[in-house]
């Protein structure tokens, strides 16, 4: 029994590929992503806009719009149930309960014309049998816990009171109201101010501590991954290329696009270098698509990187890497190249 | 010049008509049969002496209230009247009005908006005022209103639906007008001295024109239906003419007679109503998918 | 709330100031001379000078204006020439039918068209959207008279289960005698209603924070109604103040249709009888009623989104 609960990790999401649109014009915008998260671990979800990570986060939950998008394959389990193939009227009961989400936009994420005391409460009053009085002392200690200061008059107030920051942590503590297991976290701090992401991006990780929460982390920013998460999966173009610890993936980057991630991260050590770009754009999504997605932009590329898909090569320790060149053999030279 | 054709392509690249044309009838069958539609209502209306199967006045005592038959399809009214001739005259006054109460109401409101949008100050503030209040009251009322004081008749008809849709036009002008006003070139041909009448119709009247046509088309079913309203509450065709409105308020005031007048002018305005609200929006959507009513 | 209201209120006073010279100005400086407009063309000169003196028409223009915002603030309207009654209580009998007709019919439209809207917005492009489509294109394009003299004539007529007229007496005769007027009033408001509640709602559906409410777990009837159709009220308020306004005017006919004593019967014969003070009153009667629908409008945007209470 034991054994078992070991080795299946919280959440497995396995080959999932999502496309949009009808038969006549089918665009695949995730292409068989796979990755683990175990219990109380933080993996952090990189990627371009465009990559389809958020995509792949909102179809964790189904909550992508289906039409104009629907699944064109693979499975999420949770503890070992398929989520992809559950019936649609049992979702709600996952939602919220096992899995919460926040999203980028903490402005609009909120329900315009209802009290934030209100909103929180909701998720309580959707998965526990509370009576109102325990629900509100309930959503009280919420809104403390994610530090927003006087709850008990603010439980009242509308989202427009509220900045954009002290909205997220609003999100926050609606997210926790049921202690979830997993919290997906889209892009939670891209819409605020740059002090006001390191509060938010701490109380997350004060949160995991507490209570031992598992996180999936959605970003761009690659400075986030290395501050919060443990492990790091690389989207590209709707593709994994990249997974596996953040310390391996930071000193050993094995993907090209990998690379050009990390040296677009401005340093403070350095001087007034400009921003290190990839040169191209992401492909836009399209048919299923042959060889690796990266191949137009590589500077490395190789004949066969047009035709042929790269397999997830195993580098160790949990390491994997989606390039023809992530063996052994083209590790070394490149590793030197790019270790600061 | 070469400026505002810039600006144009910049917003969209434009299709050639032909394209448009093609593009509506494949993707609207609705829109093929509201034009067919009104076309034969046209056709009706300027065909009337010929295709009336009898004189639309001519009263017949020992005819009176008679149902449908061979001899007249829609039967008689109350004064042996033959119904069919009635509505088919009636066309006439539908459509007419129909399209030249928006017309008139669209150079009047235009005028006003353009005015009040160019100069600005306490010109544009009164006019504002005015309108702003207007287009509280819905247009029937209004025009219940102001044919209070007018009375019925074809010109005074005319005059009491362009008044009651002039506030919308003058709001849509005004604003459009503001908008090129402060458009580089319009503020750089104030600079060098042009005159204020040669730039309002060199610039800012080319620039609203199709918003102002789309509201036109837009009010010519709003037009149709005021006009029978106001006849049928007697304030709109004076009998004996004929006109949609009358022959059903006749047909209600004749209640135990037969209710084929009443049927019959309905529909004919329903149907009406409904191909120029059908032809409005597609005008709408093609000319100018930002305006709506 | 109490002191916005109060400030709400005296925004609308310039608001009926205007109205009131509007409709100054349209029963005196329009072309025509009202005196004989009200007698006839056959009237004898002593009786047009009667009239001119009996409604101050020989006074100066600014006189005449005085005196009339001064009779309708004081509320009286003068008196009816052809029935030697007192106007105000013309209008006052008259009121509360067209304003019974009115609620009656926005209840029923707004019943029929929200949950229509809703039917057609999530099941969208299928059946019931193109259904709602249809309703909708028919609903605009019918005359509301036109639909009344149908339902009239099949129900009360023919079928003989709806009075021909009258307005009733008692609360539930009353409502017997509404139903049908109330009816065809509501077609037009339940296609309006149904398509702007199809078209806010779909908008409100792309929303982020019905995305939220997903991802709490809530099931989707209380996505729809919790937090869709709460959020969807606020451009349904604006329509309902356009649908109010129009059933108002649309009100008019359908009385004369159905023969019930209101304001536009009053008014109609009034203007059929060239009734001068009557019309006057009943232009009033319904120019006010606007200003009071646009102000109830207003307050009820308030209580709908929490975001306009702060400025208040």
């Amino acid at each position: 029994m034991t054994a078992a609960v070991e080795d299946r990790p919280l959440l497995r999401v396995d080959r999932l590929s999502v496309e949009f649109g009808g038969p006549a014009a089918r665009l695949r915008v995730v292409d068989e992503v796979s990755f683990d998260i175990e219990a109380g671990e933080t993996v952090g979800l990189v990627g371009e806009s465009g990559s389809g990570k958020s995509i792949t986060a909102l179809s964790i939950l189904r909550l992508v719009p289906e039409p104009p998008s629907h699944l064109a394959g693979g499975r999420v389990l949770l503890d070992g149930v398929d989520l992809t193939t559950l019936p649609r009227d049992q979702l709600p009961d996952i939602r919220g309960r096992d899995i919460a989400m926040i999203f980028q936009e903490p402005m609009s994420s909120l329900n315009p014309v209802q009290r934030i005391g209100d909103q929180v409460a909701e998720a309580i009053l959707l998965h526990q049998k509370l009576d109102a009085a325990s629900r509100r002392a309930r959503v009280l200690d919420l809104l403390r816990l994610v530090g927003i200061p006087d709850p008990s008059r603010r439980i009242d107030a509308y989202p427009h009171q509220f900045s954009g920051g002290m909205r997220q942590r609003v999100m926050i503590a609606m997210a926790l109201a049921c202690n979830p297991r997993l919290l997906i976290a889209d892009e939670p701090t891209t819409a605020l101010d740059v002090t006001i992401q390191a509060q938010v991006l701490a109380l997350l990780r004060d949160l995991k501590t507490e209570f031992g929460t598992a996180i999936l982390l959605i970003t761009h920013d690659l400075g986030v991954v290395a501050e919060s998460c443990q492990r790091v999966v690389v989207m590209y173009a709707g593709r994994v290329v990249e997974s596996g610890p953040v310390r391996a993936i930071f000193r050993n980057p094995s993907h090209p696009y990998t690379r050009a991630l990390l040296q677009s991260i401005p340093r403070l050590d350095e001087e007034r270098r400009r921003l290190h770009q990839i040169p191209g754009n992401v492909p836009p999504p399209g048919p299923l698509r042959a060889g690796c997605a990266f191949h137009t932009r590589c500077a490395e590329r190789l004949l066969r990187c047009a035709t042929d898909r790269p397999p997830m090569m195993q580098l160790g320790g949990g390491h994997q890497a989606a390039c023809w060149l992530a063996g052994p053999m083209a590790q070394a030279p490149m590793a030197q190249a790019v270790t600061p | 010049m070469s400026a505002v054709t810039e600006r144009l392509d910049l917003l969209a690249p434009e299709p050639s008509r032909l394209a448009i044309v093609r593009m509506v009838i494949l993707n609207r069958p609705s829109t093929i049969a509201a034009v067919c539609l009104i076309l034969v209502f046209v056709a009706i209306a300027t065909a009337a002496p010929l295709i009336a199967p009898y004189d639309p006045l001519a009263q017949s005592y020992i005819k009176i209230n008679q149902s449908p038959s061979w001899e007249h399809w829609l039967g008689t009214d109350q004064f042996g009247r033959d119904v069919l001739s009635r509505m088919i005259y009636g066309s006439r006054n539908s459509l007419i009005i129909g399209v030249l109460a928006p017309l008139v109401a669209a150079i009047i409101g235009t005028t006003l908006g353009v005015v009040a949008g160019f100069f600005g100050g306490i010109i544009d503030r009164v006019i504002s005022r005015l309108v702003d209040l207007l287009i509280s009251f819905p247009e029937l009322l209004l025009a219940i209103i102001i044919a209070a004081a007018l009375g019925g008749g074809f010109w005074n008809i005319v005059i009491v639906l362009a008044a009651a849709f002039v506030p919308n036009f003058a709001r849509v002008a005004r604003a459009q007008t503001m908008a090129v006003r402060a458009e580089p070139y319009v503020e750089a041909a104030v600079a060098s001295g042009v005159t204020q009448l040669r730039i309002i119709m060199r610039h800012i009247i080319p620039n609203i024109a199709a918003p102002i046509v789309v509201l036109m088309t837009l009010w010519t079913a709003s037009a149709i239906r005021l006009e029978a309203s106001l006849s049928f509450l007697g304030l709109g065709t004076q009998a004996p003419q004929p006109s949609w409105g009358n022959i059903i308020r006749d047909g209600l005031n004749n209640l135990f007679g037969s209710p084929w007048p009443v049927i019959g002018a309905g529909l004919a305005i329903t149907s009406v109503v409904l191909a120029f609200n059908l032809l409005g929006d597609t005008i709408r959507d093609v000319l100018d998918p930002e305006t709506s009513p | 709330m109490g002191h916005f209201l109060l400030r709400r209120l005296f925004d609308a006073v310039p608001t009926v100031l205007l109205v009131l010279t509007l409709v100054f100005a349209a029963m005196r400086i329009l072309p025509g001379d009202p005196a004989l407009a009200a007698l006839g063309d056959n009237a004898l000169p002593e009786q047009l000078a009667a009239f001119r003196e009996q409604f101050g028409l020989n006074q100066p223009l600014w006189r005449q204006y005085l005196d009339f915002l001064g009779g309708v603030l004081t509320f009286d309207l003068g008196r009816s020439l052809l029935h030697s009654r007192p106007v105000l209580e013309m209008l006052a009998h008259a009121l509360p039918f067209t304003i019974e007709l009115t609620i009656v019919a926005t209840f029923i439209g707004v019943t029929i068209g929200v949950p229509l809207g809703v039917l057609a917005a999530t099941r969208r492009n299928r059946l019931p959207d193109s259904g709602v489509r249809l309703f909708s294109l028919v609903g605009y394009a019918v005359p509301d008279f036109y639909l009344g003299a149908l339902l009239l004539i099949t129900f009360s007529l023919n079928l003989g289960l709806f009075p021909i007229s009258g307005g009733g007496e008692g609360f539930w005769d009353r409502m017997y005698h509404v139903l049908l007027p109330a009816i065809t009033l509501a077609f037009l408001k339940a296609a309006f209603i149904g398509k702007l509640t199809r078209t806010s709602l779909l908008e409100v559906f792309g929303k982020d924070y019905v995305r939220t409410a997903r991802a709490k777990g809530a099931r989707e009837g209380r996505v729809i109604y919790r937090h869709a159709l709460r959020n969807a009220l606020l451009p349904l308020t604006t329509g309902l103040g356009i649908s109010l306004l129009a059933t108002l005017s649309g009100s008019v006919a359908v009385e004369l249709v159905f023969n019930r004593p209101g304001i536009g019967t009053l008014l109609i014969g009034a203007i059929s009888e060239r009734d001068y003070a009557v019309i006057q009153g009943g232009i009033i009667v319904f120019a006010l009623l606007v200003v009071f629908v646009n102000l109830l409008i207003d307050l009820l945007y308030i209580a709908v989104d929490p975001r306009l209470r702060v400025q208040a």
